[in-house]
């Protein structure tokens, strides 16, 4: 302890700090530094921190009092700012009224109704659950945002009283849009920080959280001040994104990315403390000022000084102390008989596959009245690329359905993979370790069959995970999910727009056609086939995997990391173990996902909704269970399908369908979990599974619950009181009481 | 000497003692006892000998070797073995893969000859759960989840075996059970175990255990059979809990 700071802490800050000065010496543009220069930068730098801090203080207050991060708290402000200019621009209403009830009616309706419909549900949900559905709600307004105002048409959110009208403040112009926000942000973080500790209804917000039975019985409303919370949160994000529009333009993508600045912010509170998150938005604002005046990182990194706020939140989620190995929360909706699929099970439901997708794809089905036909190019290619990240969401059962491990970079690791496959094929390696004096020629690298490169790439990319592994050990759940969200923008900032990573040359394929076994795969649908093939064998070998020791070793790490470590299991080699298989498979995936377009482009841009989605889809279909990966392969079936239908006309009503399922459907689906957070295709199986045959086990218990449905046990029959007099009988009964005399008001009426 | 030590332990959470230079050892044959009001720092100790919690100072010996810097994982795999009070049973595996995880995890080093089913089975004997083998422990009564917790700790084939409160959720005669099996797991020469006992049930205590030491807040103020325990008059006061009665006697034992 050094000055009361844990180590931890002062290490960080000691390597934040030396690195930031290297890169400064490095990186110096060598513009004359003023005192004027100085001064534009520091308010252009706390104007921003303003901004940001509005959102960290949403996101705080949200937090400490309903324990649940909200990851959609920027997709609030994108759907506020829109419905700001619909009714202010494109309606004409006057700016305050349209603020009024954007802010002062949509926002707080829209907070109450999350709260009763969803997040009250969630209290007792595991963090996994939790964290899916606020990124499940993030990823759905966004959706109903970008169908409500399409994206052609260029939209201005103007700023508050114009750009030119202001103070002046001698070296620069104060327009009064800046300074208000600067206002607003500090008065609502200081009013909200007088809320939370000194007001009667703050220290009921703060008491609920910690537990809402024991804050009832003392007079609370946790109903209410739930609801409350959730209103406040949204009213700050919807404010958040009205003001912050006019300087980012009205873009839903830019808006929302707006929460990982906010993210950070708020992880420098140590996502409670309110001071400390308006402290650290205030920091990445100069720090971006800063860095963008007297900084030139050169057009190899062209996207470095953006990267301000994603090195923070890395650096702050490093510094926290380690997780005690302590797990409480109680694992819900657990069947009595978990049952794994088995070799042969497995065996079957892959060649089904594998068979179904050729008979999609290859126009084997004929509905009399309507054949579809075989896929053309464009069938192929959009179902391509949805085959392609099923694969890479493919990568994220072991880790996040086993493990619980939080991953938001299947991206970052399957782009990694990618690299390295490009890297690995063109032979270059082969001088630069000088193996050409051996005899080794780069063009013979070429020559040999890409499955080789193709394992290669898989071992490669393992180290990457085991790296990120090794910070991510001594997390749990949220700040996981943030180091890793983090780590994956960092990625795509600086590592991937480097000309060396991701050269783009000429026009041509830069990432040849698969070649296996002496074939080439360059036709699209011996290539939709082959990834079809190669996700079939993926699964086949998870359903191994998980009925092995390591499958079995990594779901009791999730369960209790605590008991796995008195068992003599070591809990960090586990998860590094863990991470490097997941990267390996995200790392081949990520081979076939370039292959799909050929060239660099798709792979470069880290897309955060793209991210989003795949661990959305994992996480609806069942995370846990490898059969449900085989849920992934129906999106790019259905893709295809979708697109031949409308080709063939006339169907309009099913395209439609087709088109919502797939834009809504993986978010709508996590909201599911709300009620079942074993996602889809754990229902789906148990509707499923007492047809077959040769599951007498699945019949059985299905009559087992039906049974007891008829004979509810003492405990379940409910505990409200006062009884009424069936529920006396039926407890009679099980008790074996055969009077069934009961008093007209019922048993414990008293009490109440 | 003692097998297991734990000497002069101190451990502080901020302000909170809860270990306030706390001694305790454990000899291989017995079931030694640590009892104490709610909130003594039974838990905690357990907690420091299995090296969930680095102590703030003080050392946990184990067959005369300083594990004070051992990792959980390391500990276990010299022999210490334990369950929890509030469960962390594995709650989403099936009884039998509870056991089976730790049977593997051991296997090299401590069942080389035998099949890892078979291990397991017979730990899920021991303690009278072969039938509920294939249930999710999840969903499995708190006491029989405890007892998973049990024979997981026997599949490690601990020489020191800590358990903290096994009877809780139990009726009279599984607790009578459970006791049973930890004499004549103890008793047996070959397996050459010791096993310190935390409990709240004081006549599964006072029968099984044959050395019993008593802490209270932080503080181990007794030590000596259960005889000698429950004559104590620091004992009688602290299970009292009435001031005056503590501060006649303070300083009287130990």
């Amino acid at each position: 302890m050094i000055l009361g700071l844990r180590r931890s802490v002062v290490i960080a800050a000691s390597l934040g700090t030396v690195a930031a000065v290297i890169i400064s010496i490095l990186t110096w543009k060598g513009a004359p530094v003023t005192s004027e220069t100085f001064l534009v930068t520091t308010y252009i730098g706390l104007f921003l921190g303003a901004l940001w801090a509005m959102y960290a203080t949403g996101l705080v207050v949200v937090y400490t009092t309903t324990g649940v991060f909200n990851f959609a708290q920027g997709a609030i402000g994108v759907f506020a700012a829109f419905l700001y200019w619909e009714l202010h621009v494109n309606r004409g209403w006057h700016s305050l009224l349209a603020l009024f009830v954007v802010v002062g009616l949509f926002a707080p309706a829209l907070g109450v109704v999350l709260d009763i419909v969803i997040m009250r549900r969630l209290r007792t949900a595991s963090l996994v659950v939790q964290l899916m559905v606020t990124v499940a709600i993030m990823v759905l307004l966004l959706s109903v945002v970008g169908d409500i105002w399409e994206a052609d048409t260029p939209r201005r959110v103007p700023y508050l009283f114009g750009i030119n009208n202001g103070i002046d403040l001698g070296p620069a112009q104060l327009p009064w849009h800046r300074l208000i926000v600067f206002v607003v942000a500090i008065a609502i973080a200081v009013s909200m920080r007088f809320l939370l500790r000194r007001t009667r209804i703050g220290t009921a917000m703060r008491a609920v959280v910690d537990n809402r039975e024991l804050a009832a019985l003392n007079g609370a409303r946790p109903n209410v001040v739930s609801s409350t919370s959730w209103a406040l949160g949204s009213m700050l994000g919807a404010l958040g994104g009205i003001l912050i529009a006019p300087e980012l333009g009205l873009d839903p993508a830019t808006l929302n990315n707006v929460v990982i600045i906010a993210f950070a912010a708020a992880a420098f509170g140590a996502l409670r403390n309110l001071p400390m998150a308006v402290i650290g938005a205030m920091l990445i604002g100069l720090l971006r000022a800063h860095t963008g005046a007297w900084l030139d990182f050169g057009p190899d990194f062209r996207f470095a000084h953006l990267s301000v706020a994603p090195l923070l939140l890395l650096f702050v989620v490093i510094a926290l102390p380690q997780a005690r190995l302590e797990v409480g929360r109680l694992a819900h909706h657990l069947r009595r008989h978990e049952r794994y699929t088995n070799w042969w099970e497995g065996l079957f439901g892959c060649g089904v596959v594998i068979l179904l997708a050729a008979a999609f794809s290859g126009g084997w089905l004929d509905f009399g009245i309507w054949d579809p036909g075989s896929w053309g190019s464009r069938e192929l290619n959009s179902a391509d690329e949805a085959m392609a990240l099923a694969l890479i969401g493919l990568s994220l059962v072991p880790l996040i359905g086993w493990a619980g491990q939080i991953n938001f970079a299947p991206l970052a690791f399957a782009g990694f993979g990618a690299f390295v496959y490009l890297k690995v094929i063109g032979g270059g390696w082969v001088t630069f370790l000088g193996l050409d004096r051996f005899g080794l020629d780069p063009q013979q690298i070429r020559d040999i069959d890409n499955g080789y490169w193709i394992l290669a790439v898989g071992l490669l990319c393992a180290p990457l995970g085991a790296l990120v592994a090794l910070p991510a050990a001594r997390l749990r759940g949220l700040y996981l999910a943030l180091m890793t969200m983090a780590f994956a923008q960092a990625m795509s900032l600086i590592f991937f727009p480097h000309p060396w990573v991701m050269p783009i040359i000429g026009t041509g394929r830069q990432f040849p056609h698969i070649e296996l076994f002496g074939v080439t795969f360059d036709d699209r649908r011996g290539f939709f086939m082959l990834m079809v093939s190669v996700f079939a064998i993926l699964v086949y070998a998870l359903v191994l995997l998980r009925r092995s020791r390591y499958g079995r070793r990594w779901m009791a790490i999730n369960d209790s990391q605590a008991a796995a470590a008195t068992l003599g299991v070591p809990v960090v080699w586990t998860k590094v173990v863990v991470y490097a298989v997941s990267a390996s498979m995200a790392g081949i995936a990520g081979v076939f996902w370039a292959t799909v377009s050929g060239n660099v482009d798709s792979v470069q841009g880290f897309d955060l909704l793209l991210g989003f989605n795949i661990v959305l889809l994992v996480a609806a279909a069942g995370v846990s269970i490898p059969m449900a990966g085989i849920f992934l392969i129906f999106i790019p079936l259905f893709k295809g399908f979708g697109l031949r239908l409308e080709d063939a006309g006339n169907v309009d009503f099913l395209v439609t369908l087709l088109d919502i399922m797939t834009t809504y459907g993986p978010g709508l689906m996590v909201l599911g979990m709300v009620f079942n957070p074993r996602g889809a295709i754990f229902e789906m199986g148990r509707g499923f599974s007492p047809i077959l045959p040769w599951r007498k086990d699945a019949r059985a218990e299905i009559a087992a619950e039906n049974a007891q449905k008829r004979e509810p046990e003492i405990g379940e029959l409910g505990l409200e009181r006062p009884f009424t007099p069936e529920e006396v009988i039926a407890i009679d009964r099980r008790l074996g009481i055969l009077d069934d005399v009961v008093p007209k008001e019922g048993y414990g009426a008293s009490r109440s | 000497m003692a097998l297991l030590e734990a000497e002069q332990v101190v451990m502080r959470f901020g302000g909170v003692v809860a270990l306030d230079n706390a001694s305790v050892d454990i000899e291989p044959g017995e079931v030694t006892g640590l009892i104490g009001p709610n909130g003594a720092g039974k838990t905690t100790l357990f907690n420091v000998v299995t090296g969930l919690l680095p102590p703030t100072s003080g050392k946990v010996r184990f067959d005369g070797v300083d594990i004070t810097r051992a990792t959980v994982a390391k500990r276990s795999q010299m022999g210490i073995a334990r369950t929890f009070q509030k469960l962390e049973a594995f709650n989403t595996l099936s009884a039998f893969d509870n056991v089976r995880v730790a049977v593997e995890k051991n296997h090299r080093t401590k069942w080389k000859h035998r099949r890892v089913s078979d291990v397991a089975h017979e730990m899920l004997g021991k303690v009278g759960l072969d039938e509920v083998a294939d249930v999710t422990v999840g969903t499995l009564p708190t006491g029989s989840a405890r007892l998973v917790e049990l024979a997981r700790a026997l599949a490690c084939r601990p020489r020191v075996l800590l358990l903290d409160e096994p009877s809780s959720g139990l009726n009279e005669d599984e607790t009578s059970a459970i006791g049973q099996l930890l004499l004549d797991l103890v008793a047996d020469k070959d397996n050459d175990l010791a096993v310190l006992l935390v409990e709240h049930d004081m006549s599964f205590v006072m029968g099984v255990c044959a050395r019993i030491h008593v802490l209270d807040f932080g503080k181990i103020i007794a030590v000596g059979t259960p005889l000698e325990v429950q004559a104590d008059t620091a004992v009688r006061a602290a299970y009292l809990g009435s001031d005056e009665f503590r501060a006649a006697y303070a300083g009287v034992d130990e």
